[in-house]
Formats: structure tokens, C-alpha cells, sequence
């Protein structure tokens, strides 16, 4: 074609030049197909020429597992990891193993955690953390959130073990830190359902394989943070540990480790919250708890009871998530010398005090040990009754069918088999061309690269209708995202107050959002991406707060001072400071669609995620694998190239610290 | 509760005659939970049953679909549910690769096919014929569909073969698959509220009869070698002209080593069978009553020694 | 190993950074200079510098940020390997030493005092002292004990149990001092200990320096790039600039023979009659009478004699014996700039 000799005969080229001359054969590879001129084997790549890399990955995968005999040392894992397991499982729901202990009583629980939330937040975190437990135990939801808790205490650990691990190898040798870096990025942007099928295969269904999934899903933020901390100790402190005459280990253990503590928190702070995250989606393999219990409830059509699972969940979570982060802050405080033992360990002493009291009482008080479905306070089917009201409100009725009859068929079904027709190549030509005119050469030779693997991957279709669902929702969530957290972002009450409900948003567990959606739209591309949206959102939102938030005071005084209006401002000002900033929630937004519109399977699609869930059925590893890869793939494009957009220029602007 | 059981295991050793079986592992005796009431129940009926012949028992929740893989290697000991329609292909290719035994048939059987509530039946009267229902085909119009009625199948990963019927019966319907079996009840639970007619894929035994009464559409009966052969059923040229076998079977699975393992169990397991109306029930002690599955099956036995006592024997 | 041996002894030290920087080193023509060898792609941090601390003696390292002065000193304790040249520490050439050996002579031998303090922000200022001690191995009673002594020599009592944030900058500086001190080293380095204090902060410091300093009667690598200090503490200030040292000697022969114009240029503003003392100006030849004046009296201490005076030579004292006479219009000339 004409156009093509035209890109080697000039070599050099400026950045958005080449970019639009991309564009433009796409355009007119686009307008050839629509004419009816273009070889089918330029529209979609012929099934002959798609390599079977699901076959040679199960050939690989069988090889690994068989004659390696890497199974047989996961199955020698598992049968350590279902010790660990049940022994917490004793402890924390009863099940009869080893130490035959358990299980606890829900009050001494929640009391000694209520005097720990105090040690570490003073009251206001200690009622957080008592009414959290209280909650769950009231709606008689004890046993199963000491289910998931049960593996959580064990997978959380091991995660934070390997991952400080990881992470200190990762800062001694620039070698493994290098081959390091491009797994995580890749394990951080596959789908969870990838996780699960390995997990399922070599450590057995139940609790030891949701407890792997959820480990390795929670590893890599653990290795960055420490690899982050570990590079940010101050040289002095180092030259002072060498001076002090530490060898290698006593530099580690004593200077290195304490002073990225703040780091490697954060790390523990992440781990915990992924974990949560993880375990509750770990049902779909098995692992009993509240994901589990929600699955059953949602197959049951209980929205009230799948409901209170949410808020139990979400309760945990921020309950966690603020105890971990009082860590992180909390400084060690000295005694005057002569302070007595029991005064300087009283916050222990009070612990274990109400941990044994309780215990004690429970003895003769059944209702202190456990709560029984018929002495709880659910409200399940009160709610039930509320959200079939809500959804039966005439104005909802009007707009939903306005967003199906208008939204959904004038604009989205078109957009989509509008993307479905582009050919192959001019699809992977624009994203190529996105990725240069933003990123740069580097990104679009990426973007080529892996959009091209995901042709030759043949799930194109589905991959296409995958970003199609992303793109639509993340635009919907910028649309009605961007104007809200602007106007929030004039007053810190306002910031305040939205983030919270952004944070209460993304821990509310993915799947609870599904049900209402599709209630309220039918199981309809719509459902998809509104269930999509609320995730985007709170990304988008979160940075964009951030981002207006923190432009410098002296250039917003500047501009009232150079007599902008509050418009003025807004635009010339404060917007294209904190840009860069609110390009990195864009990313987020984009890599939180990747994630739930795998999820949004459950709703009914045509993508990737549908094809995903029904490999977690059977064996197909292979298939699994490439699936996933290609939704990593997508997403690291775009995570790879809006990253170093937002890098540029941050650096152009002089906002790099 | 665990008063209760013990007072149950009581009952069920003086009850039962025990000589005569060598002695169960004393290793647990691993029963799959899925998502749906009426197996859970079950499960823990059966689970309550062993417990109280002095086995060990766990549950695992797992994947229905993959629990045959679980069986096969041993991870789970047995499946109480084996659909022949949702399962069937699931356990039949588990029974090739060895590993698992069919230990008998339920007194239940299964059926799966176009559903509907039965305030449907206002919009559409001539139900349940399909050719009725094909004649109101508009009143299941919806935005997307235009004039065309809309049903809603299952799953993709079901096979269900939803679009291959509409063509082969030349029905004026557009097949949109759900995503999970919560996807058709949010469906059916958002038109219930203004009775709007919906046509959807259900099953029997299932929950959603005592939430949703309704009926099957009767499509042209089942003949064998209508999903084979094209010239089977009323279309000679395509495939799939017929409903699904309104009577399927509902096996009981288990993994091969537990004869040996767990005669005593195994023994009970063979015996159990149980009917439509007791799935039913048990569904129902949990959809609408709101009972725990544990406590549910704990009422179910007590309430039914009759029927369980004579397993045991 | 006789007292006016060397402590320190450094003969062409370089240390270059880079990607290779002993090949460079060795490849390298002589005299090349700072910006040539950084159009090379590599950077001096030190260049090319002899330089000798004996026994007891107070060395002051002194230059713009930049100069290579902390990168010295930090050869000298090997937080740096050299690229080229000999460090001797006690007749000992630190590059030959094992890392082992390495970490006994830091153990034993030498203190440092950071810019910015470099405490351990999880320990009490109490484990912060006894770190060092900690580290050799030292039991919990003794270290303890030794740790309670230097926090008591540097002021600190009854702060043992605060945590470094609880603290002022300047007694989180006497926590640096102190734990530089808990081992007993003979070498102290001490690498801009006062830079981050507040300048009356930092003059009772080195008032306080001062004092330890009589006590204890260290050898002292001392790094300031505030001249003033220099004067004030210094037995010799080295003066570098690009990695090189410009001058080594005394405060009074720097001031009045400054031996590049950088270093004039650097002493251009200072007041000469507060740094040189009368014995610094003796005269061979000159021989006066009348009251001498005390050998360690700075010029501008014996200003209002000068002017009074009417003798042309005036004889110096030191301990009561007289050691010569200095040339009163020499002094004069001091005093009032003109020199």
C-alpha cells in the first residue's frame, strides 16, 4: 500500500506525526474494510495462523507439574498448609483439629481487639474495632467471618514473610531486581481468576488453595514497598550502622529493616487489605467464609442477607485497614525510668485481662460464646423488601429504561460493533499510535508488541469487546466523576466526606454490586459497565482531589492575586498542575476496569472474563493462562505508557520531588 | 447446636445395628458444598447421617463443576448432586479418566428447560405451549430486542443451546445468556415487581418454585438423538428441535477409594435416595425460612426419622 | 609505634566515579584536570591528596559543598573504596584489610559524628549510645553502664529513654557525639556536625566540642565548609576544591600565605588580627625590649598595646621565656588590613 513505503521513506519523524500518519491507516484500512475491499485475512487473523499457545502451555504446565514432580512438592506444601490452617481454624470456628482449643468466644475476640484498637488509635479505634465485631456477630455472622479470618491470619503472614524476602533480595542484587519487576508488573495486572485454576490444581480445593491465591495475589505491593524502603534510608544512618561496626546482617537487622519501617508497613497495610480483597473472591475456589456465604446468598436471590455479608466485609476492612495505618504512625513512647513492669505493659495485661474474662463467662453465658442464626438481629429480609421498593420507584424506572432504550442501544451496542469491525491491524495501529503520541517510541513499540500477542493470543473478539467495556465505563466515570471531586475538592470537609464514600465503595465486596445492576438494567451491556463505573470512579475521583488539592498555595495566590476568577483558576491553574496527578487515578481507573469487568462475567458477557470463568470449571490451565495473559497485556499498554505520560510531565513542570 | 447433634448421634448409634461393617477410617470424610440451597442441605443431611455413625465429616465449598476433578483425585469423597443435564458431561468425562464411581440414582428426577412465573401466564394465556408463547413473543420485548421477544438462557458454559432451538423452531426470540444462575433470579426478582411477563432458563428441583411459582414451556417432547441427528423432531433439518428430557436423572457420586476406606459409609450412601418434594423442602427450609443450612438439616432429621432411619439399617 | 608517627597518612589518594573507574585511573594522563576528567564521564570526588594527621591533632577539612571534603573523610574510614593511592591508619593500609578486620578496626577505633545526625529513629537515646557496643557484642550490664557515662559526658542526662524525634537538633547532635564516643576511638571524624544547628545553637556546640576535646585529646578529622569554625577548632585546615587540596597548614599561615588564589580569594574576607597570633610573626633578627607578649595572644588581642606602644620590635613570651620579638609595624599592618 501506498502509505506504507510512505513511513520508511521518512525516517525521522516527529513524535505526532508518525502518530497521526498511524492513525490514518487505520483509517483507511477501516474504510477498505466498510467497503468491502479488505481481504478478510487483514480483518481477523486467520484461525489457521493463531499458534495453539494454550496447547503448549499445558504441555509446559504438564511437564512442570508431572515430571518435574512439582506436584508432588505443592502437595507436600499442602499438607503443611492444611496443618497451619487447622490449627487456626480450631482456634477461630471450631473445627475439630489440633489444639481442639476453639473455638474462641466472640467476646473475648472482640474485647482484647477492642483494647488493642485502643493501644493503637485510642477510643475512636477501639469502638471501630468493637463495633465491627459486635456487628458481625450480632447479624450471625461469627462463623463465617472466622472462616475467612482464619485464612487471612495465615495467608496475610506468609505473604508479608515472602514479599520482605523478595523484596530485600530485590534490593541487594540490581540483577534479580531487574528480571523481578516485569513478573510483578505482569502479576499485578493478571485477572484473579488466573490466580485461582494453579491454585486449585496443585494445592487442592478448600481452604490451602484460597489460602495460596490469595498469598500470591497479596506478594508484589510487599516486595515494592520494602525494595521502596529499603532505597530511601538515609546514607548517614547507613555510614553510622558501618561505623558503629555492623557486619552485613547486623546492618540489616538493626538499621536497614527499622528505618524502612514506615515502608514496609504501608507494605503490611496493603498486603492486609489485598488479602481481604482476595479471600472473599477465593470462593469461587472453594474457600469457605464470607465470600462463600455470599455466593450462596447471591444464588439464593437474598439481596438483604448478600447485603449485610458487604457491610460485614466492608467493616472488617476498614476496621484492618485504619488499625494497620494507626500502626504505621504509631511512635514509640518512653518511660520515665522506674516505671513498674505491670504500668509499662498495661495495654497487654488489659488485653489478656478481658481475653480471659471473657473466656470465663463464656462458660456460663451462651450467648457471650456464640450467636445463633435465631438470636441474631439480621435484617435481611427487611432489606430485601427495601431494595425491591427503591428499584420499584417509578423516576428509577423512568431513567433505567432511558439509559437501556437510549444509552445502551444508540450508543453503546453501536460503539461496540463499531470497535468490533475495525480490522485487526488498524485496532493495533491506533492503540500503537495512542501509545507513541503519549508515552513514546518505547511505549508504542510495547503497545505493538503486546497488542499484537493478543491477535495472535486468538481471542480478539473478545479482548476487543473487553476494552470496549473498560473504555466505555472508565469515559461514563470520567463524565460523571471528574465534576463531582472538582467541585468536592473546594473545601477539605467536602474532600473528606467524598473519600470516605470512595473508600467505602472500593472495599464493598465486587460482586454485591452485581445483583442491583442487573435488576436495574437487565443483564444488558449497561449492567456491565455501571457495575464497572463504580469501581472507576473511585480512583478517578480519589486523584483528582488529591491532585487539586495539593497544587502548591503560593501559584493558587498568585492567580487570585493576578484577579482570576474562580473559572480562571480553575482552568489555567489548577487543572494543569494537578493533570499528571490525575493521571495516574486515570490509570488506576483503568486497571480497576480490567478488574471488574472480569468480574462482571457473572452478569453475561461476551469477553474474556466470561471465557476465564468457565475455564475455572475444569482443567484447562493452558487456556486459563492465555486468557489472562491477554487482559495483562491490555492493561500493562496502558498502565506502561499513561504512566510515563504522567512522569514527563511532572518532571516537565518541576512537581517531582 | 452441638448439643443437639450429639443428642442426634445417640439416636442414630442406638438405632443402628453396626456389627456387621469394618470398622471407617477415622481420616474426615470430605463433602462438597456448592451454591445452591438444596445441596447444601443435603450435604449436610447426609454429612449429620455419617456424624452420627462416628464418622468425621468436613465440608469444602467448591466449584459443581469442578468437584468431579476433586473426586477423582480423592480431595473430595463424594458429590450428592450429580445433574444429569448440568453435570452430566462434568461427571461422565471425570468417569472416563477413572478415579470416581456412579453410586446410584435419587428417587428425584431433574428437569431444566424455558421457564416462566406464572404471572407471565396473564400476559400470555395459551401457555405452556411454544407455540403460544412464540405467537405472544412481542409482550417479551424489551429496548434492545425491538419486536422480538427476549429469553434469557443460561450461562454460555452451560449449553444450553438456547439460539439453536429458536432457530430450529423458527421462534420469534432473541437468546441473551446470563452470566450466573444469580443473574436469571435478579432478572425474574426485578420483574416481579410490576409482574412484567419474563421467559427464562430454570430447573427443577430449585428454590426459585417456592419463591417464584411457574411452569416449564412444553416444547415438542424429547426424543433421543434430537441434539444428533436432524431428522429427529419435528424441524428434519436441524438440530435441537425438541425440549429437554423432562425426566433427567440425579446421581450420587463418590470417589472410588471410599468403599474401602469408609464401607459404613459407603454402604448408607448407596441407600440414600431422596424425592423431588424433600429436595424441595430442604431448599425451602433455607430460601424462605431463613435457616442455616446446619440447622436445616437438623430439622429435616428430626422431622423425617422415618425416611433416614431405614437407610442406616 | 612513636607518638609523631602518623595516625593518618594518605598518599595520592583519588577516588573517581563512574562506570570503571581503575581502568580510567590507571589509563589516565597525568594533570588532567576536574572538567576534563568529568568530560570523560567521570567525577572526582578525590583528587590526587597526600596528606598526613598525627597523634592528637585537630585536622580541619574545609570547602564548598561539593569540594570532596566528606568524600575524604570518608576514605579515610573506607565507607568509600579508594581508586587509587595508600591509606595508612596506624601504620596500617586500611585497603588491605578484610572486611572482618575492617569491621574490628571501626569497632575499636573510630568515631563518626554526621551532618544529620544519623541516629536510628526506633531506638531511646540510650540503645542509640550503646549501638556500637551493641554490635561488638558487648553484654547488656556493661554497655549499659558505658552508654549512661558518654550520654552523661555530652549533657544528656535523663533524656536516656526519649526517642530521637523527642529531641532538639542539637541534642540529637550530642546523641551522635556520644555514640561516636562510646567505643573509645582514638580517631574521631566528625563530618559537618554543626551545619544543621542554628548558628547560636552551633556556637555553644563547639564551645562544648572545645571542652570534650581538652579531655579527651582525640585525633580529629573535622569537615565544615563554614570558615569561622575552621579557625576557631583547628590545629591545621586542609582547604579543598575539586578534590583536591588546595593548602594544608596552620589558621595563621593560611591567612597570611594563602598558596593559591583560590584560597586567598577565601580568606579574603576574614580578620586577619583575630586568626594569626605573635608567634606566628616572629622575626629572626629582631630582638625587642621591655614586657613580652604572650606567644598564643592573637594579634587583635594586643591591639590597644600595639597602637599604644612605641617600640619597634616587642619581644614574645612563651612560658615566661622570651622566644624572639615580632616587627610592631608588621602587626600594625595586620590590624588595620593593609598587609
Amino acid at each position: 500500500m501506498a502509505d506504507t513505503t510512505a513511513i520508511s521513506a521518512t525516517a525521522p519523524m516527529s513524535r505526532s506525526k508518525l502518530a497521526s500518519l498511524l492513525v490514518g491507516v487505520a483509517i483507511v484500512l477501516t474504510a477498505l474494510q466498510y467497503l468491502g475491499f479488505l481481504p478478510a485475512a487483514l480483518h481477523r487473523l486467520p484461525e489457521a495462523f493463531v499458534p495453539d499457545f494454550a496447547r503448549y502451555l499445558d504441555a509446559f504446565f504438564n511437564f512442570v507439574k508431572d515430571d518435574l514432580g512439582l506436584f508432588t512438592l505443592t502437595r507436600w506444601l499442602t499438607g503443611l498448609l492444611q496443618t497451619v490452617l487447622d490449627t487456626t481454624a480450631n482456634l477461630l470456628f471450631g473445627k475439630r483439629r489440633w489444639p481442639n482449643l476453639g473455638p474462641i468466644p466472640w467476646t473475648a475476640i472482640a474485647a482484647s481487639m477492642a483494647v488493642l484498637g485502643y493501644y493503637l488509635g485510642g477510643w475512636k479505634m477501639a469502638a471501630l474495632v468493637a463495633v465491627t465485631f459486635c456487628w458481625t456477630a450480632l447479624v450471625g455472622q461469627w462463623k463465617i467471618a472466622m472462616e475467612t479470618m482464619s485464612v487471612l491470619v495465615v495467608a496475610a503472614p506468609t505473604a508479608f514473610i515472602i514479599g520482605l524476602s523478595l523484596g530485600i533480595a530485590a534490593w541487594k542484587s540490581p540483577a534479580f531486581d531487574r528480571t523481578l519487576k516485569p513478573i510483578l508488573s505482569v502479576l499485578q495486572t493478571l485477572p484473579f481468576f488466573t490466580y485461582l485454576l494453579p491454585a486449585v490444581i496443585f494445592f487442592k480445593v478448600g481452604p490451602t488453595a484460597g489460602a495460596v491465591a490469595t498469598t500470591i495475589y497479596a506478594i508484589p505491593p510487599m516486595i515494592l514497598m520494602t525494595t521502596l524502603g529499603l532505597q530511601k534510608v538515609s546514607p548517614e544512618v547507613v555510614e553510622a550502622g558501618h561505623m558503629s561496626g555492623c557486619t552485613k546482617f547486623q546492618l540489616l537487622r538493626h538499621v536497614y529493616l527499622p528505618s524502612a519501617r514506615t515502608e514496609i508497613l504501608v507494605g503490611v497495610n496493603q498486603v492486609i487489605m489485598l488479602c481481604l480483597a482476595m479471600v472473599v473472591l477465593t470462593a469461587f475456589i472453594g474457600m469457605p467464609g464470607l465470600g462463600a456465604k455470599l455466593l450462596a446468598m447471591m444464588g439464593s436471590f437474598k439481596l438483604g442477607r448478600s447485603f449485610e455479608i458487604g457491610v460485614t466485609i466492608v467493616l472488617l476492612a476498614v476496621t484492618l485497614d485504619r488499625m494497620s495505618k494507626a500502626w504505621v504512625v504509631k511512635q514509640p513512647e518512653h518511660f520515665e525510668r522506674g516505671t513498674p513492669w505491670w504500668k509499662r505493659h498495661i495495654m497487654f495485661l488489659l488485653a489478656l485481662g478481658a481475653f480471659v474474662f471473657f473466656c470465663i463467662v463464656a462458660q456460663f453465658v451462651d450467648v457471650a460464646s456464640e450467636i445463633g442464626r435465631k438470636q441474631s438481629l439480621s435484617v435481611g429480609k427487611e432489606l430485601d423488601v427495601g431494595i425491591k421498593w427503591f428499584l420499584n420507584i417509578e423516576w428509577v424506572k423512568a431513567i433505567t429504561y432511558f439509559l437501556r432504550a437510549f444509552v445502551n442501544v444508540q450508543i453503546l451496542i453501536p460503539f461496540r460493533n463499531f470497535l468490533l469491525s475495525i480490522p485487526t491491524p488498524a485496532f493495533i495501529l491506533l492503540i500503537t499510535a495512542f501509545a507513541l503520541w503519549l508515552g513514546g517510541r518505547r511505549q508504542a513499540v510495547t503497545a505493538l508488541i503486546f497488542f499484537s500477542l493478543v491477535a495472535l493470543s486468538g481471542w480478539w473478539d473478545r479482548s476487543v469487546i473487553t476494552l470496549y467495556s473498560v473504555i466505555s465505563a472508565v469515559s461514563i466515570a470520567m463524565l460523571l466523576g471528574l465534576p463531582i471531586a472538582i467541585v468536592a475538592a473546594r473545601t477539605e470537609k467536602w474532600s473528606q466526606r467524598l473519600l470516605l464514600v470512595c473508600d467505602t465503595a472500593q472495599t464493598f465486596p465486587s460482586f454485591v454490586y452485581l445483583i442491583p445492576a442487573i435488576m436495574l438494567f437487565g443483564i444488558t451491556d449497561i449492567a456491565v459497565i455501571f457495575s464497572i463505573l463504580i469501581f472507576a470512579m473511585v480512583p478517578l475521583i480519589r486523584y483528582t482531589i488529591e491532585g487539586l488539592r495539593t497544587v502548591p498555595p503560593e501559584v493558587i495566590e498568585a492567580a487570585e492575586m493576578s484577579g482570576a476568577t474562580r473559572m480562571q483558576k480553575l482552568v489555567n491553574v489548577e487543572l494543569p498542575l494537578a493533570l499528571p496527578t490525575m493521571a495516574v487515578g486515570f490509570n488506576q481507573a483503568i486497571m480497576f476496569a480490567f478488574f471488574m469487568v472480569i468480574i462482571a462475567a457473572f452478569i453475561g458477557t461476551q469477553d474474556l472474563g466470561q471465557e476465564l470463568q468457565r475455564t475455572l470449571a475444569g482443567t484447562d490451565l493452558g487456556k486459563n493462562f492465555v486468557l489472562g495473559i491477554c487482559v495483562s497485556l491490555m492493561a500493562l499498554t496502558f498502565d506502561l505508557t499513561i504512566l510515563k505520560w504522567s512522569s514527563d510531565r511532572k518532571r516537565m513542570l518541576g512537581l517531582e520531588e | 447446636m452441638k448439643r443437639s447433634t450429639t443428642a442426634l448421634a445417640a439416636g442414630i448409634l442406638a438405632a443402628l445395628p453396626m456389627a456387621g461393617f469394618a470398622a471407617d477410617s477415622s481420616d474426615p470424610i470430605v463433602i462438597p458444598i456448592h451454591n445452591w440451597s438444596s445441596q447444601i442441605v443435603m450435604s449436610n443431611v447426609v454429612g449429620q447421617i455419617l456424624e452420627g455413625m462416628g464418622n468425621n465429616v468436613e465440608y469444602v465449598t467448591t466449584d459443581s463443576q469442578a468437584v468431579y476433578e476433586s473426586v477423582r483425585l480423592g480431595d473430595v469423597t463424594l458429590e450428592m448432586e450429580v445433574w444429569e443435564g448440568a453435570f452430566g458431561a462434568s461427571f461422565r468425562a471425570a468417569m472416563e479418566k477413572g478415579g470416581i464411581v456412579d453410586v446410584g440414582d435419587h428417587n428425584a428426577v431433574t428437569r431444566e428447560d424455558w421457564w416462566y412465573p406464572m404471572w407471565t401466564k396473564d400476559a400470555c394465556p395459551g401457555l405452556p405451549s411454544w407455540e403460544a408463547l412464540n405467537d405472544c413473543a412481542a409482550v417479551f420485548a424489551t429496548a434492545e430486542t425491538g419486536d422480538k421477544g427476549r429469553y434469557l438462557d443460561g450461562p454460555v458454559d452451560w449449553l444450553k443451546h438456547g439460539k439453536e432451538r429458536v432457530d430450529a423452531l423458527g421462534m420469534d426470540f432473541v437468546v441473551i445468556n446470563a452470566g450466573s444462575a444469580a443473574a436469571l433470579w435478579a432478572e425474574i426478582g426485578a420483574a416481579e415487581a410490576d409482574k412484567k411477563p419474563v421467559v427464562v432458563f430454570n430447573w427443577t428441583p430449585n428454590f426459585a418454585e417456592a419463591v417464584w411459582p411457574g411452569e416449564f414451556v412444553e416444547f415438542p417432547e424429547w426424543v433421543d438423538g434430537c441434539d444428533k441427528d436432524p431428522s429427529v423432531g419435528p424441524n428434519p433439518d436441524a438440530l435441537y428441535d425438541c425440549g429437554n428430557p423432562a425426566k433427567g436423572y440425579m446421581k450420587k457420586a463418590a470417589w472410588e477409594g471410599m468403599e474401602e476406606k469408609w464401607p459404613a459409609a459407603y454402604a448408607v450412601l448407596e441407600q440414600i435416595s431422596f424425592t423431588n418434594p424433600q429436595i424441595a423442602e430442604m431448599a425451602k427450609m433455607v430460601d424462605i425460612d431463613e435457616m442455616e443450612p446446619e440447622e436445616a438439616a437438623e430439622e429435616w432429621l428430626a422431622a423425617n426419622k422415618d425416611v433416614w432411619m431405614g437407610w442406616t439399617q | 609505634m612513636t607518638t609523631d608517627a602518623p595516625v593518618i597518612s594518605a598518599k595520592n589518594v583519588w577516588k573517581l566515579f563512574g562506570s570503571a573507574p581503575e581502568a580510567y585511573l590507571k589509563g589516565m594522563k597525568p594533570e588532567m584536570s576536574f572538567d576534563e576528567i568529568r568530560a570523560d564521564g567521570y567525577i572526582a570526588g578525590v583528587k590526587d591528596v597526600s596528606i598526613e594527621v598525627s597523634r592528637g591533632e585537630m585536622l580541619v577539612i574545609m570547602g564548598l559543598s561539593g569540594s570532596g571534603k566528606s568524600t575524604l573523610v570518608r576514605c579515610f574510614s573506607r565507607l568509600h573504596e579508594i581508586t587509587g593511592g595508600t591509606i595508612e591508619v596506624e601504620g596500617q593500609d586500611i585497603m588491605s584489610l578484610s572486611e572482618k578486620e575492617l569491621i574490628e578496626l571501626r569497632r575499636n577505633k573510630m568515631g563518626m559524628v554526621f551532618q544529620s545526625f544519623g541516629l536510628l529513629p526506633h531506638r531511646t537515646v540510650l540503645d542509640n549510645v550503646a549501638f556500637p557496643l551493641e554490635m561488638r557484642g558487648q553484654d547488656k550490664h556493661a554497655r549499659r553502664e558505658r552508654a549512661l557515662e558518654v550520654i552523661k559526658l555530652v549533657g544528656l542526662e535523663g533524656r536516656e529513654d526519649y526517642f530521637p524525634r523527642e529531641l532538639s537538633g542539637g541534642q540529637q547532635q550530642r546523641v551522635g557525639i556520644a555514640r561516636s564516643l562510646a567505643i573509645e576511638p582514638d580517631i574521631w571524624f566528625l563530618d559537618e556536625p554543626f551545619s544543621a544547628l542554628d548558628p547560636l545553637i552551633r556556637r555553644e556546640m563547639q564551645d562544648e566540642f572545645l571542652r570534650l576535646q581538652q579531655l579527651l585529646n582525640k585525633t580529629i578529622v573535622f569537615i565544615t565548609h563554614d570558615f569561622d569554625e575552621a579557625l576557631r577548632l583547628a590545629d591545621r585546615i586542609a582547604i579543598m576544591k575539586d578534590g583536591a587540596v588546595e593548602q594544608c597548614d596552620t589558621p595563621d599561615q593560611i591567612v597570611l600565605h594563602p598558596a593559591t588564589e583560590y584560597v586567598r580569594k577565601f580568606t579574603e574576607e576574614i580578620d586577619k588580627a583575630r586568626v594569626v597570633h605573635a608567634s606566628t610573626l616572629l622575626e629572626p633578627g629582631l630582638s625587642g625590649e621591655g614586657d613580652p607578649v604572650d606567644a598564643a595572644a592573637s594579634v587583635q588581642s594586643l591591639a590597644k598595646l600595639l597602637i599604644q606602644d612605641t617600640r619597634v620590635a616587642i619581644p614574645v613570651a612563651k612560658d615566661g621565656t622570651v622566644i624572639g620579638a615580632i616587627s610592631r609595624e608588621t602587626a600594625l599592618g595586620i590590624l588595620v588590613g593593609t598587609d
